[in-house]
């Protein structure tokens, strides 16, 4: 899967929770750029990619990042 | 009341209970909620829109959807987080409910699992379904 693959398929997860059909993600975006992007939803988010793609996040991983870009970059190494 | 801890629970774990409705309860649910529309109110209404009585309230009955996570699974540690319902058949009062909930994704960096629960009455014919989200607060 490439990195625009899992973008656009990311991209498709946040528009869905955020009932945004016309929500353009960024790799710089991050919960600052989106009203809605509270607690609940990120737990949301990470519920709604883990069963997407398949793959499972811990904690540790989900804290240390900073943007869309990085959650991106970080599911490219786990899809490999 | 049960209080299955995070490390408790797997997918596939389910719990259930069974809830008659009541008269007494619907007009509970009028006093609180103000809902007064006839379909929930009066039976010769409910009777002209083709029902064979006054339908209970859709929140009312699936309102035993917060008893299941609240009591049953995963008990005292839960906290609510979200709950999509879709309601498939009219439930009258006398009813004898059977409330049913089976774990069906677990989070774990975040605690979250969610549950896939329905409601099906003594005909054993299901009244509604919801996709739950729940928190677990056991530190």
């Amino acid at each position: 899967m490439t990195r625009e693959e899992i973008f656009n398929g990311v991209q498709d997860i946040f528009r869905d929770i955020f009932d945004e059909d016309d929500l353009v993600l960024q790799d710089s975006t991050n919960a600052d750029d989106i009203e809605e992007w509270d607690s609940l939803n990120h737990i949301n988010l990470v519920s709604a990619i883990e069963k997407e793609f398949k793959i499972r996040f811990a904690l540790g991983e989900l804290t240390a990042l900073k943007d869309v870009g990085a959650m991106i970059d970080m599911m490219v190494r786990k899809l490999k | 009341m049960n209080n299955y801890k995070f490390a408790d629970i797997y997918i596939g774990l389910e719990q259930a209970f069974n809830q008659k409705i009541t008269a007494d309860m619907m007009d509970h649910f009028l006093e609180i909620s103000g809902d007064n529309n006839p379909l929930h109110t009066d039976s010769n209404y409910a009777k002209e829109k083709g029902f064979h009585d006054r339908v209970v309230y859709g929140l009312l009955s699936s309102s035993f959807y917060s008893t299941l996570v609240g009591v049953y699974l995963p008990g005292a540690y839960c906290i609510l987080q979200g709950i999509d319902i879709q309601f498939s058949k009219p439930v009258f009062i006398n009813d004898n409910l059977k409330i049913f909930g089976k774990v069906s994704y677990i989070n774990d960096a975040y605690k979250q699992i969610e549950i896939k629960a329905f409601i099906t009455n003594q005909e054993n014919k299901k009244v509604s379904k919801a996709k739950i989200k729940v928190g677990v607060i056991d530190e």
